[in-house]
């Protein structure tokens, strides 16, 4: 025993690390290895096709930059701040776009904090069954439910039958194919995500932390505004994160449910699909996927990716 | 630059299958809603099932007035054969009656198995054709397709007329690279309980003072095209001085309607589901798919004046495996027999001249190829349509977000 720790003592510090070093390194390469059938997977069947479908931005119809050329031609101006900026169709879907995944995740998250913190105070068993509420919804398929909302927001739809007969309306309201439909059917849809990575972060949270604070004498606003809602902060980046990057890319529900103005981008690159115009499509696609990360690293730049998805194992 | 398998066709083949699932999922589900609630619903479900169903006449109903279908006699020795046939077309009940009318007869009386499949794609053509991975071998489409694809190379077989019942087929139903086989017409779909007496053509259309409501067109998204034509005939131009459409003139019509235009349709199911469900008074809509929400009892009726022609074609993508049985195919379905029996089932024209003499006078007079109807209507001119697509989307983008 003795001896052990002598030798131990007794080797050179550099050697002990560079040890440690090596073990660290294999066990890296062991956790590699259990990531391999996943990334091997995603390689061949996202990573290759979405690559090549991006690609083709720059070879189709011929190579080069011409097919993100309409995109910075500017067809009017617009003034922001005094400055007048180049505008033309495609950059102006490109900001209905943006505008609606604001307001949906703006939306969404004050739905769905209420319930991720009800959600999160209760009894894990209540919790799990009241999530059943959350889940059933998000395992509907899309399709379905903006179909749902046609239902119930047309001019016959269950909202003006049941305004009219109660006599608060004289003629039916029109609610279906406006913008409001939109984010009503998106804030539908998307409101899980939100809720669960909030959910999560928040079971995460020490009670007794707000229970000292409140011993200590912090009204219950206090507690919440400057222990409850800093912690939970993490939660809220995640989903808001998650909810706005799905918004970019919706198809379905705004077809459906919007107004004549309301074209997001993903109408636009299936009408370019459907004129040939592949590579054009592709183009619009890349600035979109480019967009999204953009906004990813500002995101995560900002809170840090720790903080945005690290201390939801919390 | 060819591509070994293309992500964008793969894409939007997955994404149609899984569209078309998730229909037939709501078909199901809004009928068992329907029943449960006994009802209550009825406003409601009718606008997701209709979604479908309009596409897609219902002939169980039609049946019961109608004769029992024209029977095939002798069929040319020429077409007889051996193998299968890989045949698209647009689905739903609309196919289940073209199987009805067609498909089986042909395979029964040929000995060539029919392969279905749903949903034609121009995209989705280019993709196999340009990755020698063609798995269809007769596609039915608009002509504007197959030409816009003809402009971007060889992507379709000629049509071997020697096959054909060419005597009574029109000159103007034959093309080199396909065949006319379903004449429609895109009508003026009104709420009878709106307007009694309804409009007389595109100028009422227009005229939202003596005809107040929502209205309908087709827009430019989703592949369908802005009805440009009614626009200008609305706007005073003679049916037979539309074409070549003045854009400014056309749009700017548009503009005038455009604050009553409830929504810009994109998919045909929606103009009938719409006027279904009341969302629009008035919709420019197509005659199958409207028929269809008649006879299930929408209070809907029908202009046919001022309407327009055109005409769905089969075409054969180049390099099928089954181009001969495609022939074969596309020959026996414009058989005067053939031609009669699916307008027996749905009320879309024929090709085949020698149709008439298979259907009663009555049934004639429902189609939009009887001539008390055509004098009324103008033809699409799909070569106008070809060379100005293009213009006509980008003016369109520009102008819906205006």
């Amino acid at each position: 025993m003795a001896t052990l720790t002598t030798e131990m003592a007794a080797a050179p510090r550099e050697a002990q690390s560079a040890r440690f070093a090596a073990l660290r390194r294999r066990e890296q390469w062991r956790y590699l290895f259990l990531l391999a059938p996943a990334l091997v997977f995603l390689t061949a069947f996202y990573g290759y096709p979405v690559a090549s479908m991006l690609m083709r931005a720059f070879y189709d119809p011929s190579w080069g930059g011409q097919n993100f050329a309409p995109l910075v031609e500017a067809s009017s101006t617009v003034e922001v701040l005094g400055l007048s900026l180049p505008m033309n169709v495609y950059l102006r879907v490109f900001w209905i776009t943006l505008q609606i995944a604001l307001v949906t995740t703006v939306c969404t998250l004050l739905l769905g904090y209420p319930v991720a913190y009800a959600l999160s105070s209760i009894s894990p068993g209540r919790a799990n069954l009241l999530m059943m509420l959350v889940l059933i919804p998000f395992w509907t398929s899309i399709l379905v439910r903006s179909y749902a909302w046609m239902v119930l927001l047309g001019q016959e739809g269950i909202i003006n039958e049941a305004l009219t007969a109660a006599g608060a309306i004289e003629n039916p309201i029109r609610l279906l194919n406006t913008r409001f439909a939109v984010y009503l059917g998106m804030v539908h849809i998307l409101l899980p995500f939100m809720i669960l990575p909030l959910y999560a972060v928040m079971r995460g949270i020490d009670r007794n932390l707000m229970r000292a604070a409140g011993n200590l004498g912090a009204p219950p606003a206090a507690v919440f505004r400057r222990i409850f809602l800093p912690l939970s902060l993490p939660g809220i980046a995640a989903g808001c994160l998650l909810v706005f990057i799905l918004s970019l890319g919706f198809y379905i529900t705004p077809q459906l449910l919007g107004g004549q103005r309301d074209v997001m981008v993903s109408m636009l690159i299936q009408q370019q699909v459907d004129l040939l115009k592949w590579g054009f499509g592709s183009a619009l696609a890349l600035v979109l996927l480019v967009l999204a990360l953009v906004i990813y690293l500002v995101f995560t730049r900002l809170l840090g990716v720790e903080r945005v998805f690290g201390s939801a194992r919390a | 630059m060819r591509n070994s398998w293309d992500p964008i066709a793969e894409m939007r083949a997955t994404n149609r299958a899984l569209k078309r699932q998730m229909m037939r999922d709501l078909d199901v589900m809004s009928r068992r809603q329907l029943l449960r609630r006994g009802g209550t619903l009825v406003a409601g479900a009718s606008a997701a099932s209709i979604l479908f169903k309009a596409g897609i006449p219902l002939h169980a109903s039609a049946q019961e007035e109608t004769p029992p279908l024209p029977e095939y006699g002798e069929i040319p020795e020429n077409l007889m054969g051996s193998g299968e046939v890989r045949v698209q077309s647009w689905g739903g009940a609309f196919q289940d009656a073209q199987r009805e009318a067609y498909f089986q007869p042909f395979q029964e009386l040929t000995g060539i198995t029919v392969i279905e499949s749903e949903g034609p794609d121009p995209s989705q053509i280019k993709a196999m054709v340009d990755t020698g991975n063609v798995e269809q071998d007769v596609v039915q489409m608009d002509r504007a397709d197959v030409i816009f694809l003809l402009q971007q190379g060889d992507y379709w077989e000629p049509i071997d007329y020697s096959l054909f019942d060419v005597d009574n087929i029109a000159e103007y139903h034959r093309f080199e690279y396909s065949v006319d086989m379903l004449p429609y017409a895109t009508v003026i779909g009104y709420r009878t309980d709106a307007f009694p007496e309804g409009p007389a053509g595109q100028a009422d259309f227009w005229n939202t003072e003596a005809f107040p409501g929502p209205r309908t067109t087709s827009g430019g998204t989703g592949g369908v095209t802005p009805f440009l034509e009614a626009a200008v005939v609305a706007a005073g131009t003679p049916m037979d001085a539309i074409y070549p459409i003045d854009l400014d003139a056309a749009f700017a019509s548009l503009g005038a309607l455009r604050p009553d235009v409830v929504r810009f349709w994109e998919a045909g199911a929606q103009p009938a589901q719409m006027l279904t469900d009341n969302e629009a008074v008035m919709a420019h809509s197509w005659n199958g798919r409207t028929h269809a929400i008649m006879q299930e009892g929408a209070p809907v009726d029908v202009q046919w004046n001022e309407a327009q022609l055109a005409t769905d074609v089969w075409a054969i993508p180049k390099g099928a495996a089954n181009a001969e049985n495609a022939q074969k195919f596309a020959a026996f379905i414009t058989l005067p027999v053939s031609q009669a029996r699916l307008s027996y089932l749905i009320p879309y024209g024929s090709v085949n001249a020698a149709s008439a003499e298979l259907m009663t006078p009555e049934q004639l007079a429902t189609l939009p190829t009887s001539p008390e109807y055509l004098e009324k209507m103008w033809v699409r001119d799909i070569d106008w349509w070809v060379e100005n697509l293009e213009t006509v989307l980008n003016t369109w983008n520009e102008w819906i977000l205006s």
